[in-house]
């Protein structure tokens, strides 16, 4: 039966709510709906899944736009009515019709919408009867939470075949990039809330894919400083030059090798007290300055205008001037059609993940249909103001990124406030590790790395090299060793000689590496860390989403306590070398829920910035 | 091609348009353009005139403060006396301007007042920008009954809301309205206000270090050297208390009507 049918505005007045099922809802899934799901520019999903002691929901919704309103309907998951989306659709043109923006006691609708029900009812009833091998199928995509059919079923099957399907899957390394969306089907737990995440057509990405997986993989061939992700050995020789102040112009080509590589200091490693090249003074990370954001309107004027010079003649000059001085009526989804496929494509030239400027366009047009367009405005430029509105939302932060401040409160509690780096290969966790440990120093925290990289060969090594330039204390306990037990003890040694905060460094490695990721959880559920930042490079395109989900997902299966920590944050590594390609910014913020709290933009350890979310919506859109 | 012929079409209209005005302005007497110069100033003059005017006396009130703390059934209380049937998490701010509900049946002419509750969810904190500048009193509504374990996002909130460019410049009042008192569990204001208190301290010392980072906190809180108390604000700083579901919202209607005079 259905449990609850509430409307209310979008401000927030809850205007009728049909008092005869009147079951007490048990925890309050309307609030947990708007600010998880509605608010999350998910919108354009089909249901959503409310988990709390005691009571699992579904929950179904739409909007009247014009009228500003909000109809949910919740029901008992294990019942899967059939005539819910129907029964809202009719709701909303009922309530429509006698709504009136001052009125706010609906009584009368009560008679109305027993009417209502019945009719869905029986209309189900019907196609119950007609359609009886269709509901088997129905019944068993409930339990995948009901999702769209086809999604559902591609889902279904992949989350199957993606668990076991791990060791063969593993040497092939583009096949990783096929089966991305199986887990977005599935529940990504978030302190115990559930999200459930419609799929999008896997099918479409999987080609996608393997044109985007090229471009990006000659991209870090190229460009990465940290070499590709393969070249694990030479990644470590080339990381030392880069603070080198004799350092030289890079070469890209393959003529590298022939110039001295080799730029590690002369002096041994183990000795030194007087290593020559301390860097604690290469002035104020970049994390302290002001940053001057020059706003380019006049070139975007510019290119509106020509916008709209293409728009007239293609529309005919004489109706579109007329539609915008009269405005028109209200907007349909034919109407939105072209602006939101042009706005989709921008964003995906900006490299945001086909199925996140997907998700991301069916949000706007839902919260646009059926809206009045204004007076002297285009559609074009209607979608462009509704979807920059969403993209701040998205990019402003939920929790407080002020890390300062968590340092301090941990500190008034006599604890090191502990930080771990997790990521894929060479994303440059180490590189930033540093940054961040530089910027910390100069804010008088005293800052201990702990090389819990107990994998890959040169990993502390390198790590040793940074200590010493920042004079700052590392404690390490070679390689082959558990990396939580590592870690563990770290903290320990820090609480001892009363460290403020602990970085730890852990290996790189691919979101589908089975069993160091359950390393990785295990070291997480081990050491509780504050703050467990994601490492991700701003080169990524599609694979982002699938890193970002994967790695949360496996922390929380992999996890033994039932409330396992995810990620928390995240820092943005290359972010100098994409121009306007940011999208990878966008797509990791969407698909994780967790705020970028740094950027690394260059080679230098001051070259560490917070996110400026206002440049980042303008290049998205530009 | 349509579009360039009727570009150039409309360029020689408009210079032969020119012309014609040249000869007007040469044919007239230069008194009579004198005149029509100093009443086209004098207009404009007025104009902005009436703007000033207009934003010394503001009439808006914000209601701001964390998800969940009753800002909306406030604002309800204030225009129609009553909760309805409820609410649930704002998507968009209300706004309306009326006479308060309990001064509907006072005679007289009463000058509304225009009160925006903006949602409180921090996706939607951006919204808050739009209306500070207006405001002619701020209210930050903080939940008595959930408060400790929302006390520091609370408090980091109400920092931001406190060094906004807009509430410092222009002395805004502030009024801490700690909400839900008729439930048993509820804190007292004054523990509000000391924990309050105590979280700004602690946020003022680690906002200061990266404050030169952020461009829009360039305003610092209270006395350096000193544990900060709201009477070291600026502007005034008031608390009270209030009941949403209720209705006992006195002290809230006092401090509007402070500030946006009947």
């Amino acid at each position: 039966m259905l449990e609850q049918l509430l409307i209310f505005t979008r401000g927030g007045l809850i205007l009728w709510t049909c008092r005869e099922i009147g079951n007490a809802l048990r925890g309050s899934p309307i609030d947990t709906l708007i600010r998880s799901c509605l608010l999350e520019e998910r919108s354009g999903a089909a249901s959503y899944s409310y988990d709390a002691p005691g009571a699992a929901y579904t929950l179904k919704w739409t909007f009247h736009n014009e009228l500003g309103l909000v109809f949910v309907a919740v029901y008992q998951r294990i019942l899967h009515l059939l005539y819910v989306d129907e029964l809202l659709e009719m709701v909303k043109d009922e309530f429509s019709k006698i709504y009136e923006p001052k009125r706010m006691v609906y009584n009368d609708f009560d008679d109305m919408f027993q009417q209502l029900k019945k009719e869905a009812e029986d209309l189900a009833e019907k196609m119950k009867k007609s359609k009886q091998p269709v509901k088997a199928v129905n019944a068993n995509l409930g339990k995948k939470q009901g999702l769209g059919q086809k999604g559902g079923v591609d889902g279904g099957n992949k989350k199957k075949s993606g668990d076991d399907g791990n060791g063969d899957e593993e040497g092939n390394k583009t096949k990783n990039y096929g089966y991305e969306n199986g887990h977005s089907n599935g529940e990504h737990v978030v302190n115990g809330e559930v999200t459930a995440v419609v799929g999008a057509n896997g099918k479409e990405n999987r080609s996608s894919n393997s044109g985007a997986f090229d471009k990006d993989k000659l991209k870090k061939l190229r460009g990465g400083k940290n070499g590709g992700k393969k070249t694990n050995t030479t990644a470590v020789v080339s990381k030392g030059p880069k603070e080198e102040p004799k350092k030289k112009p890079r070469v890209w080509n393959d003529s590298a090798p022939e110039t001295k590589l080799d730029f590690t200091d002369p002096v041994s490693e183990n000795g030194a007290d007087d290593v020559p090249d301390v860097a604690m003074d290469q002035g104020e990370s970049m994390m302290d300055r002001e940053e001057i954001f020059s706003s380019d309107s006049e070139s975007e004027e510019e290119e509106l205008g020509k916008d709209a010079k293409v728009e007239t003649k293609k529309t005919g000059w004489f109706s579109s001037m007329f539609n915008s001085i009269a405005g028109k009526a209200s907007l349909d989804k034919a109407d939105l059609e072209p602006a939101l496929k042009a706005l989709k494509d921008r964003l995906m030239t900006k490299n945001v993940a086909e199925e996140i400027a997907e998700k991301l366009c069916e949000s706007v047009a839902a919260s646009l249909e059926g809206k009045k367009l204004a007076s002297f405005t285009r559609i074009s430029s209607t979608v462009q103001a509704a979807m920059e509105e969403a993209l701040v939302r998205i990019l402003t932060p939920r929790r407080s990124i002020d890390i300062m401040r968590d340092v301090h409160a941990a500190k008034d509690q006599g604890k090191p406030y502990v930080v771990v780096f997790v990521g894929v290969n060479g994303v440059g966790k180490s590189t930033n590790l540093a940054k961040v440990a530089y910027w910390l120093l100069q804010h008088n925290v005293s800052v201990m790395m702990a090389a819990c990289d107990t994998f890959r060969s040169g990993a502390v090594e390198q790590l040793r090299t940074h200590a010493r330039r920042l004079q700052i204390p590392i404690f390490e306990k070679g390689y082959e060793k558990d990396p939580a037990i590592v870690a563990k003890e770290a903290i320990q040694e820090a609480s001892r000689n009363g460290s403020d905060v602990v970085l730890v460094d852990t290996a790189g490695r691919m979101q589908d590496n089975e069993p160091l990721m359950r390393a990785l959880s295990k070291l997480i559920y081990v050491n509780t860390p504050d703050l467990v930042l994601f490492v991700g490079e701003a080169l990524v395109g599609n694979d982002a989403v699938d890193q970002l989900s994967k790695f949360n997902q496996k922390l929380a299966d992999f996890s033994p306590s039932p409330n396992p920590r995810l990620i928390d944050g995240i820092l943005l590594t290359k972010f100098d070398t994409i121009d306007d390609k940011v999208g990878a910014a966008l797509s990791m913020v969407y698909i994780s829920g967790a705020p970028v709290m740094f950027v690394g933009c260059g080679q230098s350890y001051t070259d560490l910035k917070k996110l400026n979310v206002k440049a980042i919506v303008k290049t998205l859109l530009k | 091609m349509d579009m360039e012929n009727l570009e150039t079409r409309v360029k020689i209209q408009i210079q032969k348009w020119i012309v014609e005005a040249q000869e007007l302005i040469q044919r007239t007497p230069p008194s009579q353009l004198y005149a029509a110069v100093a009443v086209v100033g004098f207009t404009i003059l007025l104009l902005i005139l009436i703007k000033l005017f207009k934003r010394t006396s503001s009439n808006t009130i914000v209601l701001t403060g964390l998800s969940g703390g009753g800002k909306t059934i406030l604002f309800y209380q204030l225009r129609d006396g009553s909760s309805h049937l409820g609410t649930v998490t704002s998507m968009e701010p209300n706004e309306g301007t009326f006479v308060l509900h309990t001064e509907t049946t006072k005679k007289g002419k009463i000058k509304p007042v225009h009160i925006v509750d903006v949602p409180g969810h921090s996706r939607l904190r951006a919204k808050l920008d739009e209306f500070l500048p207006q405001a002619a009193g701020v209210v930050f509504v903080v939940d008595a009954v959930e408060f400790l374990p929302n006390c520091r996002a609370a408090s980091e909130y109400l920092y931001e809301v406190l060094t906004s460019a807009s509430v410092v410049k222009k002395n805004t009042p502030v009024l801490i309205l700690c909400n839900k008192v008729d439930k048993v569990t509820a804190h007292t204001k004054e523990f509000i206000r000391k924990q309050l208190e105590k979280e700004i301290d602690k946020l003022r010392a680690s906002r200061t270090v990266v404050s030169e980072a952020d461009v829009t906190n360039e305003f610092t809180l209270g006395t350096p050297g000193e544990a900060f108390a709201f009477s070291q604000c600026h502007n005034k700083v008031s608390i009270g208390e209030a009941s949403g579901l209720t209705g006992e919202i006195t002290q809230l209607e006092e401090f509007i009507r402070n500030l946006v005079k009947a």
